[in-house]
């Protein structure tokens, strides 16, 4: 009975050190990827915010039905993700305010990564000026397309203020944002040479105060997006 | 030796233990319910029947738009059911919060991704029922073969519905799989949007064929199934009609999966049409009380109303009855539990706007809070509970607070930031100023979302003559009515107008605004038949499919907030006056174009690639 018992044992633990010796030996998740989001028209950083750019990612080495992943490119018009598996993906730039790009990437994606996207914006924002008086902050801008043909409706154009950099669709505050947007909802085709320049009126700031502005140009495509102007700063002085 | 005996013992116990058990084992299963049991009756049919329709996809008081909590059925658990959720009380959160008609417990449009609805298990048991029928003409008779089939048919096509709704095209499955079959035949391909809603409407045409006139209360009869085509055929021809104007761009839209051929609207708005006139003389609008208000309230509430034309019923001895009475009122009125979603100034002046402002801008003063119902037409007085109206012999007494005094006009003094404004505000109802209740029992106030933030309750659905003692959590029987005939002649005025018959529109919108004591329309527009619709409807859980189905969803829920209107008293005049102010939550809803159609659930892709392409942008 005891040499029963003592053979049981010698059995089960072979068969746990066995098991024990099996490790996992698929690579953890130390690929990266990285890069640019170029504006093709003038070659700079694309002026985006959060919510907006994401590029799609789908590891087609992996399975051939992929469930797709996202980086959201930062407010620079940069994009990074340091933990994504090895691995070959199939990869597209999506939900901003450019031309939808086709074509996807195929590409192997290993430590340290990189490939930059160069997208043409719907709307560029030239001439982009601003003036405060007293609490009363007036941007000025006009809006130019890259390409004219099939541009989606323009739905309107609307001021982002915010206390920090990070300011954008999603980011900013609502009372001296969203509530002095100015409808447009035209095509820009159809837009009269006065009305490509536009006027932004912000009342009531608070005195004292530092915020960062920019201004939005809205277009009806399938994300709503909108194309940026650069981020400025605005020191609003005490009395 | 001894051991040798024990061993001989053991053995033929053994031996002789498996050969009896072998011959006993071969009996028929008795914890299963075999064909012959169900099919040998019409009653063992019934008894199929009933977990159909159990799960049919109906959007009741229950019904969770976001999917609500875990159900748990005879010990399996259903994660986001939706339909027939877990703790199915909360019934404030319904899909008329996010839409703007009322404002509720979502913190934003918090409904629009759906929650996996994939009801092919409940398709199955349908398609084994129109599979089997057939071969028990012996024991059931062919006219109650016939009439069962008929059922079956316009049962499926309500599951198809619900699926065709959110996803577009779906695979259409007409006979149940055979779970041994290869892979390749269990993973079927989607078909078209097209296809989907064709199928649905054959699907209905059998059901009106195969099924007899009038049916027990809660089943489908032939006037069911054609009164469900007229809301379907409507559907899909806003589809090929709006979708082919706004939609996402993808490889399912190419593929046809998602979006139908702008020219094949007018087909569909026919067949909507068609169906809809089909219950002409058949239902009729409940209209049995003179008083206008009343007959408007009872019309939800009174049971053999000849404009119910198919309904869900609840009750208390079987554990389903629902709890809208004490989810839509406030406690104030009712012995337990608490409301949570508002009828909305937007909503309520869809009826045009109510006398608050002078002509000067002033705010008008009011002697009474009931004054404001002077004039306001008896449907919206039956939909929404006013300040100043009554229940269970309560008023409605809401005040958002005290003017010590008042003094400019509205717009300016809801301009101001609110710390400027000189109002007396409280956080409870017992605060006093000068011995004056500051805030009313029902409200408004900010201190939770259980009393109004909007100024308003819902009436629609509310039973007054339960007394305020038994209004409790799963106490509520009266029946949901899915389908009943004013929508009927909406969806027949909707589709007449989209094909030029404007005298058919006007005539069955007036025949529904002389039922509300609204004054007739010497003329029809589109944008009117949309708009009696909304005011018609509020509440039942339409507008969400009527926003998505136009494809003005994105346009109405842009960034959207929504108004109340506040009562306050002003202490140094006696009187009452009304402010315009975005709700007291003031949420913002946004739409988003993909939202058009929800994503195949990725459950779902993983058991079947074949799924894909998924719809656009997911």
């Amino acid at each position: 009975m005891k040499k029963l018992i003592s053979n049981f044992l010698l059995g089960a633990s072979i068969l746990a050190v066995s098991a024990c010796t099996k490790t996992d030996n698929y690579g953890g998740p130390n690929a990266s990827f990285q890069g640019r989001l170029i504006d093709a028209t003038t070659h700079a950083n694309f002026e985006t915010s959060q919510n907006s750019i994401q590029i799609q990612l789908e590891q087609i080495s992996w399975s051939a039905t992929p469930t797709p992943q996202f980086i959201p490119s930062k407010s620079d018009g940069t994009f990074e993700d340091s933990k994504l598996f090895k691995g070959t993906y199939r990869i597209i730039p999506k939900g901003g305010a450019f031309w939808p790009v086709y074509d996807s990437l195929k590409m192997e994606i290993k430590q340290g990564s990189s490939h930059d996207f160069e997208l043409t914006p719907y709307i560029t924002i030239k001439n982009f000026t601003h003036d405060l008086v007293g609490t009363t902050l007036t941007l000025k801008f006009d809006i130019d397309a890259p390409i004219v043909a099939g541009l989606p409706t323009i739905i309107d154009a609307q001021p982002y203020v915010n206390t920090t950099k990070l300011v954008g669709a999603g980011a900013s505050i609502r009372d001296f944002s969203d509530v002095n947007a100015v409808t447009i909802n035209k095509e820009f085709i159809d837009l009269a040479p006065a009305e490509k320049s536009i006027t932004l009126t912000i009342p009531n700031l608070i005195r004292g105060r530092t915020f960062f502005a920019r201004v939005g140009v809205r277009l009806n495509d399938s994300f709503k997006s909108s194309n940026f102007s650069e981020v400025i700063q605005i020191d609003v002085p005490n009395q | 030796m001894k051991s040798i005996h024990k061993f001989i013992i053991a053995i033929s116990i053994g031996v002789g233990a498996s050969v009896t058990s072998c011959q006993k084992l071969n009996i028929p299963p008795t914890n299963i319910v075999t064909p012959d049991v169900i099919y040998s009756s019409e009653a063992g049919v019934r008894s199929f029947l009933a977990t159909i329709y159990r799960n049919l996809p109906i959007e009741d008081f229950k019904y969770r738009p976001d999917g609500g909590d875990d159900a748990n059925v005879n010990g399996i658990v259903y994660h986001l059911p939706g339909f027939n959720p877990g703790n199915p009380w909360m019934n404030f959160y319904n899909s008329a919060s996010v839409t703007g008609e009322e404002v509720g417990p979502y913190g934003g449009l918090d409904i629009a991704g759906g929650f996996g609805y994939w009801p092919y298990g409940d398709i199955r048991n349908v398609n084994t029922l129109i599979a089997e029928l057939p071969k028990h003409v012996g024991s059931l008779s062919q006219p109650t073969v016939d009439a069962l089939l008929g059922e079956a048919h316009f049962l499926r096509a309500y599951y198809y519905f619900g699926l065709a709704k959110r996803y577009g095209g779906v695979p259409i499955i007409k006979e149940p799989q055979d779970p041994g079959a290869p892979l390749s035949q269990l993973q079927v391909h989607r078909d078209k949007e097209e296809a989907t809603w064709d199928f649905i409407g054959a699907e209905l045409d059998l059901g009106y064929q195969m099924m007899p006139a009038t049916s027990d209360v809660g089943r489908a009869n032939k006037y069911v199934a054609a009164a469900l085509k007229s809301r379907a055929m409507l559907y899909a021809g806003c589809i090929a009609k709006y979708g082919s104007v706004n939609f996402v761009d993808g490889q399912a839209r190419s593929l046809g999966l998602v979006g139908i051929p702008a020219s094949k609207a007018n087909t569909y708005f026919q067949a909507a049409y068609d169906a809809a006139k089909l219950l002409e003389g058949h239902y009729s609008l409940y209209n049995a009380n003179s008083d206008k208000v009343q007959n408007y309230v009872d019309l939800f509430l009174k049971s053999g109303s000849p404009e119910n034309i198919f309904i869900k019923q609840y009750s208390i001895a079987n554990n389903t009855a629902h709890s809208w009475d004490a989810t839509m009122s406030p406690r104030y009125m009712t012995a337990n539990a608490l409301s949570r979603s508002y009828p909305t100034l937007d909503f309520v002046s869809l009826w045009g706007s109510l006398p608050v402002t002078n002509a000067d801008g002033t705010p008008k003063r009011f002697n009474d809070r009931a004054e404001l119902m002077q004039g306001v037409e008896p449907r919206l007085l039956a939909t929404v509970y006013f300040p100043g109206a009554t229940l269970r012999g309560l008023t409605f007494d809401m005040q958002r607070g005290i003017y010590p005094s008042f003094s400019g006009t509205a717009a300016a003094e809801v301009a101001k930031p609110a710390n400027s404004r000189s109002y007396i505000l409280a956080g409870d109802v017992k605060t006093l100023y000068q011995g004056k209740q500051v805030i009313g029992f029902t409200g408004p106030w900010t201190g939770g979302d259980e009393l109004t933030r909007t100024g308003f309750y819902v009436r629609k659905y509310v039973d007054y003559n339960k007394p305020q003692a038994t209004v409790d959590l799963y106490r509520s029987e009266q029946p949901w009515i899915d389908l009943r005939y004013g929508e009927i002649l909406l969806n027949r005025a909707e589709a007449a107008m989209e094909l030029g018959n404007t005298a058919d529109a006007l005539s069955d919108i007036n025949q529904l605004r002389d039922r509300a004591g609204a004054t007739s329309y010497v003329s029809i527009d589109l944008n009117k038949v949309r708009n009696e619709r909304r005011m018609e409807l509020a509440f039942e859980n339409q507008y969400y499919w009527d926003l998505k189905r136009w494809r003005t969803a994105d346009i109405v829920l842009d960034r959207a907030h929504f108004k109340g209107l506040m009562p306050y008293y002003v202490f140094n005049e006696n009187k009452y006056i009304f402010l315009a102010e975005p709700e007291l939550y003031n949420r913002e809803y946004t739409f988003q174009k993909q939202f058009y159609y929800e994503g195949i659930p990725g459950g779902e892709i993983a058991k079947n690639p074949n799924l894909l392409p998924n719809n656009p942008n997911y």
